[in-house]
């Protein structure tokens, strides 16, 4: 665990995420990758630098947003603790991300999050909210009131019919989900796939009514973000989702549009709970990927490598 | 001018009010009109038998009523102001007439308030029925509060299209936590009934039944400004009619002083201008001794002992040891508790999560109303230590969130029986999600990996108990075993001689992965989506292949 960090404050937060946007924005020169395409881009930095670069690397973020748009950013801010704990998105990487999604010209973007503990104090914990405060157009919202969620059909479920999701990424919303890199002791770990949790009303029948494996990946095929950013610049190893657990720090930032490549370079990068695991291993993401929702051996993915 | 007054100290009270929540700054006391009340201060001392740092607050108010006589009532007191502008509502053009027993009807303030004093030298806190300012609190707490989220919910509500429609993000996303009470009825109908006796005659409550009043009245007669009627005085009666209080007395020149609460109504409707309050030192005349029989003191005075028996000879009293409610953290030994608490509700408006709830007979009538926790309902937040820093006799104490965090409530029991992993091998994992404390760990039991309570780990917060996905019943139930009551001293030292640990560790996950015999069922379900080579790997967590 990484001791320096954990005396991490907000006002050091916003400090850094000044220095961080004011770095992106003036640095490197915007390449055009277009050409090449990759599936992913793993960028190694400092969570506001590299994030800027991924998204560079897949092309810019007006592949994902165009003006007028409204974006739904869905970062992990679910547990009340600090980023130090990384159970919870850095803030850098959500403001960065939601910095470029309104340069890009959309008309809003909403970072929300059906938070499991208390609304106010998630927000008010993760550094989330503090983070883009200043950024003109983006709201940070956690909801857990129902009236917030509405119903809507999984055809090609397997377990799961139906499905109450936050309204507003039904309407036509680019969603881009953020999540943060952790373990999960029902699901071995916790990324994109798994995230996509933090978007429906009632998660506790994944646990108590269906195999929650087969639940995430029916639940993947109707919550579809358009770009995954995973921030893997540190990565809860064991003790998740919540922590407190070992944090290690392999300062990635994983991006793409595929959700299930993303997720299965996220398992290969640190051992979890102690012990190497490809991404095949992982249960929901095996069953994802049978789905046909995304690819998983990483082996046959083309990726943008950096170090920023 | 004492009408603005009034509704600048209710508008105070409310805002103190608003105030108590877990961001409350630690300097503000949000619960001083409680800790001004006198007659809560001296009922919990004696209740008690010790000296209450934040009821000496109490001695600020009687020396100011030694001043100024009894003006709390008629300025301060948000139950009165509450009062009267409730009865310009409902009351106003209805014709009252004084009670013909009116002089017996304003002893049973006297009696109730000796019957308070000699329940509370019996042990019993019973002054919080009746006070003002408990109940006034209790009524916001359990009512007003509650009524307000949903109100303003329901505005939002109705606004939301708009706000859609505007694209005002935030707002169209807003919305209250709405609190909810166990025991809001039965506390509107005492409200209720208080304010519905004035349809008799004004003040009623103030008048005939109200111990604070009672308590002030008794020192009035020392305070410095009395009424006083010259010689253009006609007769006219006018001053009697309209005293709120019936101070005045047959001939209009003379004053019960105990009754009289300086809000000078009397002055403002004599059309002779012949009424002035000036400073005297006198004390009282002969309408100023306080109309208090002997015989009627005594059968207070049994009534008192006799209801402290009835509260504390019981089998309740006897099981206080065993008790089966889990108290707010930091709360006081439970005989103690019971003794200093005044149930005025002030920590449950302020708790975060809203897991306390008031009590009806679940400790007997001593505990009516104090606040348990309702671990289903919800948690006890490990960030939030606003309970104690609210309460105004320290029954539950203040403390910094360090101290708070260790001083355990209970501990969680896990009812295997019941429990999806244990009963029916499912992947639920909840508990431990949740687990702000890591005290729910996962160990290999005859091949699953199960949900264990690590007991001196748990300090009782209930957030698994709230979470358990189970129907009805938590199959993880929080029970008061184990907690933490201390009346001094630091519960991090008790903690640490009691060898608990509070701080989460890294270290169980080790469990997962290193207990022999480990295996997982359900991989020789699946294997056969699994290169052979990954087969083999064995002893691996749970949700990987």
């Amino acid at each position: 665990v990484d001791k320096d960090n954990r005396a991490m404050t907000r006002r050091k937060f916003l400090k850094t995420a000044a220095a961080g946007m004011a770095l992106g924005l003036a640095g490197s020169p915007s390449f055009s990758f277009a050409k090449e395409e990759y599936d992913l881009a793993v960028i190694s930095g400092e969570p506001a630098a590299a994030t800027r670069k991924a998204i560079e690397a897949l092309g810019g973020i007006s592949q994902f947003v165009k003006k007028g748009q409204r974006v739904v950013l869905k970062p992990n801010m679910s547990f009340a603790r600090t980023p130090d704990f990384s159970a919870t998105t850095h803030p850098l990487v959500v403001a960065t991300v939601a910095q470029a999604c309104m340069e890009a010209g959309a008309q809003q973007v909403l970072v929300l999050d059906h938070t499991l503990q208390r609304a106010e104090l998630c927000l008010e914990r993760t550094g989330i909210r503090e983070a883009c405060k200043n950024i003109p157009g983006v709201h940070v919202l956690a909801l857990q009131e129902r009236k917030f969620f509405g119903e809507t059909k999984i055809p090609q479920g397997k377990v799961l019919e139906r499905v109450e999701v936050v309204k507003d990424i039904l309407d036509g919303h680019v969603l881009i989900n953020i999540p943060v890199a952790k373990s999960h002791s029902a699901t071995g770990v916790s990324l994109g796939m798994k995230g996509l949790m933090g978007l429906i009303w009632d998660r506790e029948s994944f646990h108590s009514q269906y195999n929650i494996n087969q639940a995430i990946a029916d639940l993947g095929t109707v919550i579809r973000p358009q770009l995954t950013i995973l921030d893997a610049t540190r990565a809860l190893v064991s003790g998740g989702p919540g922590g407190p657990g070992e944090v290690k720090k392999p300062n990635l930032i994983i991006a793409g549009m595929d959700p299930v490549a993303v997720d299965s370079y996220g398992v290969s990068i640190v051992p979890w709970y102690g012990q190497n695991f490809k991404g095949r291993q992982v249960e929901h993401l095996l069953v994802a990927h049978q789905k046909g929702l995304g690819k998983i051996d990483i082996d046959q993915l083309k990726i943008f490598k950096e170090k920023v | 001018m004492r009408t603005l007054i009034q509704a600048l100290s209710l508008l105070l009270f409310s805002t103190f009010f608003i105030f108590a929540t877990y961001k409350l700054p630690n300097w503000l006391p949000a619960d001083i009109y409680l800790r001004l009340d006198p007659l809560l201060g001296i009922n919990a001392v004696f209740a008690a038998r010790e000296i209450i740092g934040r009821a000496l607050w109490g001695i600020v108010t009687i020396g100011a009523t030694l001043f100024f006589g009894r003006f709390f009532c008629a300025y301060v007191c948000p139950m009165g102001a509450s009062i009267d502008f409730l009865d310009l509502l409902f009351f106003r053009k209805k014709k009252r007439q004084n009670l013909k027993t009116d002089s017996s009807f304003r002893k049973a303030k006297y009696f109730l308030l000796v019957l308070f004093i000699t329940a509370a030298l019996t042990g019993l806190s019973l002054a919080f029925l009746m006070d003002p300012m408990s109940l006034l609190t209790r009524f916001y707490t359990f009512f007003i509060y509650p009524l307000a989220i949903t109100l303003i919910n329901l505005i939002l509500d109705l606004l939301r299209p708009l706000f859609q429609a505007l694209g005002w993000v935030t707002l169209s996303h807003l919305y209250y936590f709405q609190s909810v009470y166990y025991m809001t009825a039965i506390t509107l109908l005492i409200f209720g009934g208080i304010v519905a006796l004035n349809r008799l005659v004004p003040r009623f409550w103030c008048r005939y039944l109200c111990p604070l009043g009672a308590f002030l009245s008794l020192i009035s007669p020392l305070g410095l400004f009395k009424r006083q009627v010259n010689n253009d005085c006609n007769e006219c009666l006018k001053c009697q009619k309209a005293c709120p209080m019936g101070a005045i007395a047959e001939d209009p020149r003379g004053t019960r002083l105990p009754e009289c609460i300086q809000c000078r109504t009397c002055a403002k409707v004599c059309p002779q201008h012949a009424i002035t309050f000036p400073a005297s030192l006198s004390i009282g005349g002969e309408y100023s001794k306080v109309d208090f029989s002997r015989r009627g003191f005594l059968y207070s005075l049994a009534g008192g002992l006799g209801v402290g028996f009835l509260a504390m000879q019981t089998p309740f009293a006897l099981k206080q040891s065993k008790h089966p409610l889990i108290r707010p953290p930091g709360a006081i030994p439970e005989t103690e508790f019971l003794r200093t608490c005044i149930r005025c509700g002030e920590c449950m408006k302020s708790c975060l999560t809203n897991t306390l709830q008031p009590c009806l007979w679940e400790s007997g009538f001593s505990g009516l109303w104090t606040p348990k926790m309702d671990p289903r309902l919800a948690p006890c937040d490990q960030n939030c230590n606003v309970c104690g820093k609210v309460c105004p006799t320290q029954a539950i104490r203040s403390l910094p969130m360090e101290e708070k965090t260790h001083a355990k409530v209970g501990t969680a029991v896990l009812r295997k029986e019941m429990c999806l992993v244990w009963a029916e091998n499912k992947l639920c994992l909840i508990c431990d999600e949740i687990c702000p404390y890591n005290a729910i760990v996962f160990r290999p039991v005859e091949g699953y990996r199960r949900p264990v309570v690590i007991p001196s780990k748990c300090n009782g917060c209930g957030f698994c108990e709230q979470r358990c996905p189970v129907k009805g019943d938590s199959a993880i139930v929080v029970v008061p075993n184990g907690e933490i009551r201390l009346k001094e001293g630091s519960y991090i030292k008790e903690a640490k001689k009691l060898q608990l640990e509070f701080k989460p560790d890294a270290g169980d996950d080790k469990f997962i992965l290193e207990e022999s015999g480990f295996k997982i069922e359900e991989k020789k379900k699946r294997g056969k989506n699994i290169p052979p080579e990954e087969i083999t790997q064995p002893k691996k967590p749970k949700g990987f292949l």
